[in-house]
C-alpha cells in the first residue's frame, strides 16, 4: 500500500484558516478553564479550611461528584440540559452577537459553547486541583506549624506565611499536570460542537479527506501548545532557584569587601 | 532585676497578655493522653532569670512539661501561672501574646524550610510583632552576627549545618525578646562537633535575664550552667537540687542510676534491679 501525503490540503486555504482558528480556540478555552480552575480551587479551599462541617462536606459532594463522572458526559450535561434551565432572556442575550465577544484571533467567547466548555473544565479541574493543594500544605513539616505558633502566629497569619507558600511549591509539578490535562481535555469539547481544534481537524477530514494530514497537524499543535504551557509554568521554579544563587553570590561578594 | 533591660519595648498597654518578669510556677499539674499519664500533678516554681535544667529518661514527660507552658499542649488539671498570672483558659489574642514573650527552640530546629536565615528572623518581627521591613532586618542581622552566622544571613536552611541551624532557630526566638525561653532537647539531633557552638550561645543567654527552661541531655551543660536541675521520671518530679549536689550526691535512687547511665555508660548497670 503507497501512502502519498498531501500537506498542502491541510496547511492552505479553507483547511489552513479551520486548523489555526481551532488552535486559537483551544488556547482561549484554556486560559478561560485554567482562570476558572484557579478561582475555584481558591473558594474550595478557603470553604474546606474556614467553612466547617458544612463547608468541608460542600467540597467533599464537588470533588466526589465531579472527580468519579466522565469529562464528556459533563459537557453534555452543562451543555444539553443545564443551559436549557438557565434564563430564556440570559440565553438569548448570549446568543446574540455582541462586540465584547471577539477575542484576538476572531474567537467568540460569549457563546453557549464556549461557555459551556470553559465552565465544564474549570469545574472539573477544580475538583482535582484542591487535592492536590490539599496534599502539598499536608506535606509541610509539622514542626513548622508548631514554630509558627510558638511565636505567636494566628492561623491565617500561620497559612498566608508559612503553609501556603511551601504548599504550593509541593503542590507545583501536579497542579501543572492539571492545567495541561484541562489543556488536552478541551478536545473532549468537540462532543458539544465546540470549534476547537479537535473539531475542525475531523472538519477537514470530511471535507477533502485529508485524514492523516489533518490529525497529525493537529496532534502536533497540541504537542507544541503542552510545550509552551510547561516552559511558561516552570519559569517562575527556575528563575526562583536562579534568583536565590545571585542573591547567595551578591551577597558574599559585598561581605568580602 | 536584669529583666527591666527587656522589658521596655514589648511592654505595650494594648498587650492582653504582657509578661514582664517571667516567673513560671506549675500548681497540681497534670496531663494525660486518653488514660494515659504523662505527668502527675506537677508542683514546681521557676524564678525570674533562673537557668533550670530538665533532666530525665525518655518518656518520662520532660518535653511535655515544657510544651505545656506555651500550650503547644494543653493542661488536664491543675494550673501554670506565667508572672502569676492563670494561662490554661487563655485564647485567641491572649494566647498568641503569652506565646509571643515565650520563646521555644525545637530538637528539630523547625526552621521554614521556603526562607533564608534572615527571613526565618524577620517573618514574625513583620507578620506578628508589625514592624518595618528594614527595622527587622536590622534586629535579624545583628542577631545573626550574635550567633556567629552573619555570613549565613541569605543561606536556605537546608544549605547549614544542624548547629548552624539551631543557631538560627536561637535567634529568631531572640528576636521576639522574649522573657522565657524554653529548650526542647536543642542539641539531642545534633552531630557531636557542632553540640559546643549551640551550647556556647546558650551559655550566653543565661543569666541575662531570661527564664530559661532546657529539656537536656547534656549534663556539663545542666552541670556549669543551671542554677537548679530536675530530674522527672514517670512523670514525676523526684528530685529538685542545686547542680553540684545533683551530680556528687543524688538523693532517689532512679536519679542515681539515671546518672549512672548517663555519665557511665559503659559501666552501667545493665538491667534493671
Amino acid at each position: 500500500m503507497h501512502i502519498h501525503l498531501d500537506w498542502a490540503g491541510v496547511l492552505t486555504g479553507q483547511p489552513a484558516q479551520w486548523i489555526l482558528s481551532g488552535f486559537l480556540t483551544t488556547v482561549w478555552v484554556t486560559v478561560a478553564g485554567i482562570v476558572l480552575a484557579t478561582v475555584l480551587t481558591v473558594l474550595l479551599l478557603a470553604l474546606r479550611l474556614a467553612g466547617g462541617a458544612v463547608g468541608r462536606g460542600v467540597v467533599a459532594v464537588w470533588v466526589s461528584l465531579f472527580r468519579n463522572t466522565p469529562l464528556l458526559v459533563q459537557l453534555l450535561f452543562w451543555y444539553f440540559a443545564a443551559w436549557n434551565l438557565l434564563p430564556l432572556g440570559f440565553r438569548q442575550y448570549v446568543n446574540d452577537d455582541h462586540a465584547f465577544s471577539i477575542l484576538p484571533g476572531d474567537v467568540w467567547w460569549f457563546t453557549p459553547e464556549f461557555l459551556s466548555s470553559a465552565w465544564a473544565l474549570g469545574l472539573f479541574t477544580a475538583a482535582f486541583l484542591v487535592e492536590e493543594i490539599q496534599a502539598g500544605l499536608h506535606a509541610v513539616a509539622k514542626g513548622q506549624i508548631e514554630a509558627a505558633k510558638s511565636q505567636g502566629f494566628s492561623e491565617l497569619a500561620l497559612f498566608r506565611w508559612v503553609l501556603l507558600p511551601q504548599g504550593l511549591r509541593n503542590a507545583w509539578q501536579p497542579v501543572v499536570g492539571q492545567y495541561l490535562n484541562l489543556m488536552k481535555l478541551s478536545s473532549l469539547a468537540t462532543g458539544i460542537g465546540f470549534a476547537e481544534l479537535t473539531y475542525q481537524t475531523r472538519q477537514i477530514e470530511s471535507y477533502n479527506a485529508h485524514a492523516l494530514e489533518a490529525f497529525a497537524v493537529g496532534s502536533v499543535l497540541y504537542l507544541l501548545l503542552g510545550l509552551v504551557m510547561s516552559l511558561l509554568f516552570n519559569a517562575p521554579v527556575w528563575w526562583r532557584a536562579a534568583r536565590q544563587e545571585r542573591t547567595l553570590a551578591r551577597k558574599e561578594v559585598q561581605d568580602d569587601r | 532585676m536584669f529583666a527591666g533591660l527587656f522589658s521596655a519595648s514589648v511592654a505595650s498597654a494594648t498587650e492582653a497578655f504582657p509578661v514582664q518578669a517571667g516567673t513560671v510556677e506549675f500548681r497540681q499539674v497534670s496531663k494525660c493522653y486518653g488514660n494515659h499519664p504523662v505527668l502527675k500533678q506537677i508542683d514546681l516554681q521557676v524564678r525570674a532569670g533562673e537557668v533550670l535544667a530538665v533532666c530525665g529518661p525518655s518518656g518520662s514527660g520532660k518535653s511535655t512539661l515544657i510544651r505545656l507552658i506555651n500550650q503547644l499542649e494543653t493542661v488536664s488539671g491543675g494550673e501554670i501561672y506565667v508572672d502569676g498570672k492563670p494561662t490554661s483558659t487563655l485564647k485567641g489574642k491572649a494566647l498568641r501574646d503569652l506565646r509571643r514573650h515565650v520563646g521555644f527552640v525545637f530538637q528539630q530546629f523547625n526552621l521554614y524550610a521556603h526562607l533564608n536565615a534572615l527571613d526565618n528572623i524577620t517573618l514574625a518581627l513583620t507578620k506578628v510583632h508589625g514592624q518595618l521591613p528594614h527595622e527587622a532586618q536590622k534586629t535579624a542581622l545583628a542577631l545573626l552576627e550574635r550567633v556567629g552566622l552573619r555570613d549565613k544571613a541569605y543561606h536556605l536552611p537546608s544549605q547549614l549545618s544542624g548547629g548552624q541551624q539551631q543557631r538560627v532557630a536561637i535567634a529568631r526566638t531572640l528576636a521576639a525578646k522574649p522573657h522565657i525561653i524554653l529548650f526542647d532537647e536543642p542539641t539531642s539531633a545534633l552531630d557531636p562537633e557542632t553540640i559546643g557552638e549551640v551550647l556556647q550561645v546558650m551559655r550566653s543567654l543565661a543569666h541575662s535575664g531570661m527564664t530559661l527552661i532546657v529539656v537536656t541531655h547534656e549534663m556539663q551543660f545542666a552541670r556549669e550552667i543551671a542554677d537548679r536541675v530536675i530530674f522527672i521520671d514517670g512523670g514525676e518530679i523526684l528530685e529538685q537540687a542545686a547542680p553540684e549536689q545533683f551530680f556528687t550526691a543524688p538523693q532517689h535512687p532512679r536519679a542515681q542510676r539515671f546518672l549512672q547511665k548517663v555519665l557511665n555508660p559503659l559501666h552501667a548497670e545493665s538491667r534493671e534491679p
